[in-house]
C-alpha cells in the first residue's frame, strides 16, 4: 500500500538527475564554428568554450620554443582570427592545413588550450570571384 | 601451398557455421514447439558444431597471419610481414572484420559450453535456440557484411600493419579480448530471460540458472573497461586514462545496467519482487551491446576512435530495433505472470537501498546516453555542430556516484524486510564518525574541493562499514568456539564465497573511487622544455635530459630523449618517452614512459618532433596522485569476482543435488 511514497520517491530521483542534466548539459555543450560564423554572430559565443575551425593563414606560423607560445592565424577565407596557443605545435601542424582548436575568445584573439590537425583535409583556395563552400569545409573539419 | 587457398577455405568454415548455427536455430524453434527431445540434442549438438566450425575459420586466419598470407583480404588490409609475433597474433582483432570474427567465435564458445552444462530445465532448450538466433547473427555479419577472407587479386607483396596505436602496447592484445567476453557472456542471462518471456517461466528460475553466467560477464566486462583505461593511459599520451569519448561511453552503459542488474536480482531471489524490472534489465544490458556497436561502427558519432562507416553499423542497429522490439512485445505478452505481487515492506531495508541504487545506476546511464547521443539530436534539430565536453558528464553524474557510494556502505548493513531501528542508528553513528574523521583529515592536509572531500568522507564511511559487516559476522561466530579472529575471519570469508567476494568487490571500489578522485582533482599537466644536458625542476622532481636517442627495430623507428628523474637528490628511474614510427604507417606514435609510484605516477611524453641533432627537447609532464590504484583497484574488483565464482565445497555438493543451487550469504 505504500506503493506511492515509493512512486513519488522514484519520480523526484528521476526530475533531480532531470535537473542535474540539464543544467550540466547547457554549461558544456561546445559548439564548433568557423571564424565566419564567429564574426556574425553578434557576441553569442564570446564568453564560452568553442570549438573553431578553419585553414593555418599562411606566412602567420610563430613558435617561441622558450616560452612554448604558437601563434597563428586561422582562416576560412571569409574571416580570419589570430590564435594563441599554449604548447608546441603537433606533428603534421603546417600552413594551409585545416586545424580545430578548442578554447575561447579573449579580446579578439582566440586563446586555445587543445589544438588538432585535420590532416585528412587539403584545402585549395578559390579562384578569384569563386565563393568557398563553406559547409564542405566545415563538414571536412568536423 | 595446396590449390585451394587460406581464404576460400576460411570462408567455408565459416558459412559451414552459418549452417550449423542455421540449423541450430531451426531445430531449436521446431524441437522447443514439439517438445521433441531428438531435434532438442540436435539442437545442442548444432551449437557444438557451430564452435568448432568457428574456431576452424579462427585457426584459418591466425594461420593466414603468422604465415603472411596476403592473398587474403584482412591479412593484406591489416597485417604486415614485419611484425612480431605476438602482433601478428592479435591482428586478428586489430580491425573491423577480425573483430567481428572473434566476437562470434567467442560466442560459439559460450553457446557450445552452455550446450554441454546447462542443466535439463525447462528454460534451456529456448535459451540454447535465443543463443542460436544471436549466433546466426554473428556469423551472418562477418560472413556478408565485413567478409574477411576475400581473396585478393592480384595478392600484395606486403601490408601495412595494423594501425600504430594498436601494435604500440600489449594491452591492446587484452582489452578487447575481455570486452568481447564480457558481452557475451551477458548474452547468457539475455537468452534465459528470453526463455523465460516464451516458455511462460517468468519467475525466478532463468536469473537463479544464470547467476553465475551474470557475474562472469559482468568481471570480464568490469576488467575490460578497466584494462581500456590502462590502455589509453598508456598510449594516448595526455596521461588520462577515461575521457568520456563515445566510444568509452557506450562499453560504460551495459556495464551500468549490469551492476543494476547484479543488484537487483538478489532482491528478486530474496524477495521474490522485482520480475519485470529484472527481465527489462537484462533485455536493456543486451541492447545497449549492440546500440554501442552500431554507435562505433557507423561513423555517427565522431570519436577519437575513428572507427570510420560501412554496413556493419545499420546491421548493428536494425538487429538492435529487432531485439527491442522482440523482447518488449515478449514482456507485454507475458506482464501479467511478471507483475509484482509483493510490496516493499519497508524502504529502509535490503531491498529498499538496492532499488535506490538500481535507480541511480539508470540515471547515470540515462546521462551518459544522452550525452553520448546529444551531438546528434542537436544537428538533426538546428543544424548546429556541437560536442559535449567532459564537464557535462562529471557534473551529471559525480552527484549520483557519491549517493552510489553512500547506498553501497548502507545497503550490505540493512537486513531484508525491514531493518532494527537499534542496530542500524549504532552502525551509522560508527560510519559516520568514520566519514566525519576521514573529512577532517583531509581537510586538515588542505584539501578544500566539494568533490575530492565528500569521496573522502564516502570512502571513510564504506570501511567503517565493511569492518562492521566482517564483525558482524564474526562476533557471533567467536562466541560459540574456540577459534582464534583469524581463524574465525577465514572461516567465514570460506564458506560465504559470494558474501565475501562482494565485499572485496566493493573495497575494490573504494580504492577505485580514491585514485579516480586523486588522479583527476589534483593532476598537473604541463609542457617543458629542457635543453639536452639540462636540469629542469618540476614540484618535487628534477629532470635531466642526459641525451636523445634514435633506435630502429625490423618494423619500426623510435626517436626519444633519455630523462632521468631525481627526487630529493636520488635517482628514481630513467624513462624513455619516444615517438614510434611504424614501417607501413604514416602515423607517428608518440609513446609515452611511466614511473609507477603509489603515491604519484610521473607520466613523460614527447611533445614535439626529436631528431639526432635536437638541442632540445619538449616534453609533456603529467603528474596524477594515486593512478596506479585505480589499476590496482581493477584487479581488487577482478579478485572479488573470481572469489565469489568459485564454490565452496558445500555449495558444490548441494548444487549436485538439487540443480538450483544453495543459496549461500
Amino acid at each position: 500500500m505504500k506503493r506511492w511514497i515509493y512512486g513519488v520517491l522514484g519520480i523526484g530521483v528521476l526530475v533531480g538527475a532531470g535537473f542535474l542534466i540539464q543544467r550540466a548539459l547547457s554549461d558544456s555543450l561546445v559548439y564548433f564554428i568557423l571564424p565566419s560564423e564567429y564574426a556574425s554572430s553578434g557576441g553569442e559565443y564570446d564568453d564560452r568554450r568553442i570549438r573553431l575551425g578553419g585553414i593555418v593563414a599562411p606566412g602567420t606560423v610563430a613558435f617561441d620554443d622558450q616560452a612554448l607560445q604558437l601563434a597563428f592565424e586561422v582562416t576560412d577565407s571569409l574571416m580570419t582570427y589570430p590564435v594563441r596557443h599554449t604548447g608546441t605545435p603537433p606533428e603534421l601542424f603546417q600552413e594551409n592545413t585545416g586545424v580545430v582548436v578548442e578554447g575561447r575568445f579573449e579580446n579578439g584573439v582566440f586563446v586555445s588550450d587543445n589544438l588538432l590537425v585535420k590532416h585528412s583535409e587539403v584545402y585549395e583556395p578559390p579562384a578569384d570571384g569563386e565563393p568557398i563552400d563553406i559547409e564542405a569545409l566545415k563538414d571536412t573539419l568536423q | 601451398m595446396s590449390d585451394v587457398g587460406l581464404g576460400p577455405l576460411g570462408n567455408a568454415a565459416l558459412y559451414l557455421a552459418l549452417a550449423f548455427a542455421l540449423w541450430g536455430v531451426l531445430s531449436g524453434v521446431l524441437g522447443s514447439i514439439r517438445k521433441d527431445a531428438r531435434l532438442l540434442t540436435s539442437a545442442r549438438f548444432a551449437g557444438i558444431a557451430t564452435f568448432l566450425a568457428m574456431t576452424a575459420a579462427i585457426a584459418v586466419m591466425e594461420i593466414a597471419l603468422l604465415t603472411d598470407d596476403f592473398s587474403v583480404s584482412y591479412v593484406a588490409n591489416t597485417s604486415r610481414a614485419a611484425s612480431p609475433l605476438w602482433v601478428k597474433i592479435v591482428t586478428l582483432w586489430a580491425a573491423l572484420e577480425g573483430s567481428l570474427l572473434l566476437w562470434g567465435w567467442l560466442l560459439s564458445g559460450y553457446w557450445a559450453l552452455l550446450s554441454v552444462v546447462a542443466p535439463n530445465t525447462p528454460l534451456r532448450s529456448w535459451a540454447l535456440t535465443t543463443m542460436a538466433v544471436v549466433q546466426t547473427f554473428f556469423i551472418l555479419v562477418p560472413a556478408v557484411l565485413a567478409p574477411p577472407f576475400e581473396t585478393m587479386s592480384p595478392i600484395p607483396l606486403d601490408g601495412p600493419g595494423p594501425n600504430p596505436l594498436l601494435q604500440n602496447h600489449w594491452m591492446m592484445a587484452v582489452h578487447p579480448f575481455l570486452m568481447y567476453l564480457g558481452f557475451v557472456g551477458l548474452t547468457v542471462p539475455f537468452a534465459y530471460a528470453i526463455s523465460a518471456l516464451i516458455s511462460g517461466r517468468p519467475g525466478s528460475e532463468w536469473m537463479l540458472q544464470t547467476r553465475r553466467w551474470t557475474l562472469i560477464g559482468w568481471g570480464f566486462l568490469t576488467a575490460a573497461i578497466i584494462s581500456g583505461g590502462w590502455w589509453s593511459y598508456e598510449v594516448l599520451g595526455w596521461g588520462g586514462y577515461w575521457a568520456w569519448d563515445p566510444v568509452e561511453n557506450v562499453s560504460f552503459l551495459p556495464w551500468l545496467t549490469a551492476t543494476a542488474f547484479i543488484h537487483s536480482v538478489q532482491v528478486q531471489e530474496r524477495r521474490h519482487m522485482l520480475k519485470g524490472w529484472n527481465l527489462l534489465l537484462i533485455i536493456l544490458t543486451f541492447s545497449l551491446t549492440l546500440l554501442g556497436t552500431f554507435l562505433t561502427r557507423s561513423g555517427v558519432v565522431s570519436s577519437v576512435h575513428a572507427f570510420g562507416d560501412g554496413p556493419v553499423g545499420p546491421a548493428f542497429l536494425a538487429f538492435f530495433l529487432i531485439v527491442m522490439a522482440g523482447s518488449l512485445a515478449l514482456v507485454a505478452w507475458r506482464w501479467d505472470a511478471i507483475r509484482d505481487r509483493a510490496d516493499l515492506d519497508h524502504p529502509v531495508s535490503r531491498e529498499g537501498s538496492f532499488l535506490a541504487g538500481n535507480v541511480l545506476f539508470l540515471a547515470i546511464a540515462f546521462a551518459v546516453l544522452l550525452g553520448t547521443l546529444f551531438p546528434l539530436i542537436v544537428e538533426a534539430v538546428s543544424g548546429d555542430k556541437v560536442t559535449v565536453g567532459a564537464p557535462f558528464f562529471d557534473q551529471a553524474t559525480l552527484p549520483l556516484w557519491m549517493i552510489v557510494l553512500l547506498l553501497m556502505g548502507i545497503g550490505p548493513l540493512l537486513p531484508w524486510r525491514r531493518a532494527n531501528t537499534q542496530t542500524l542508528s549504532s552502525n551509522l553513528m560508527w560510519m559516520t564518525g568514520a566519514a566525519v574523521a576521514a573529512t577532517a583529515v583531509a581537510f586538515a592536509l588542505g584539501m578544500r574541493e566539494i568533490y575530492p572531500l565528500l569521496t573522502i568522507g564516502l570512502s571513510g564511511w564504506n570501511l567503517a562499514s565493511l569492518a562492521l559487516l566482517l564483525l558482524g559476522a564474526v562476533v557471533p561466530r567467536m562466541r560459540v568456539g574456540t577459534r582464534s579472529v583469524v581463524q574465525v575471519i577465514a572461516n567465514y570469508a570460506f564458506e560465504n564465497r559470494r558474501r565475501f567476494g562482494s565485499m572485496i568487490v566493493h573495497f575494490g571500489v573504494i580504492v577505485m573511487a580514491l585514485g579516480i578522485m586523486a588522479s583527476s582533482a589534483y593532476r598537473i599537466d604541463e609542457q617543458v622544455r629542457i635543453d639536452v644536458g639540462a636540469t629542469a625542476p618540476f614540484e618535487d622532481l628534477t629532470f635531466t635530459v642526459k641525451d636523445t636517442f634514435m633506435e630502429s627495430t625490423e618494423h619500426r623507428i623510435s626517436a626519444g630523449a633519455l630523462v632521468d628523474v631525481h627526487r630529493n637528490g636520488n635517482l628514481l628511474t630513467t624513462l624513455r618517452p619516444r615517438i614510434n614510427t611504424f614501417f607501413g604507417q604514416s602515423m607517428n606514435v608518440p609513446t609515452p614512459d611511466v614511473l609507477y609510484l603509489p603515491a604519484y605516477d610521473v607520466y613523460l611524453n614527447v611533445a614535439a618532433g626529436i631528431t639526432p641533432d635536437s638541442e632540445f627537447v619538449v616534453l609533456r609532464v603529467v603528474r596524477s596522485p594515486l593512478v596506479s590504484w585505480v589499476w590496482i583497484a581493477g584487479f581488487i574488483m577482478a579478485f572479488g569476482t573470481v572469489y565469489a565464482l568459485t564454490p565452496t565445497r558445500r555449495a558444490a555438493r548441494s548444487t549436485q543435488r538439487t540443480p538450483r543451487g544453495s543459496a549461500t550469504a
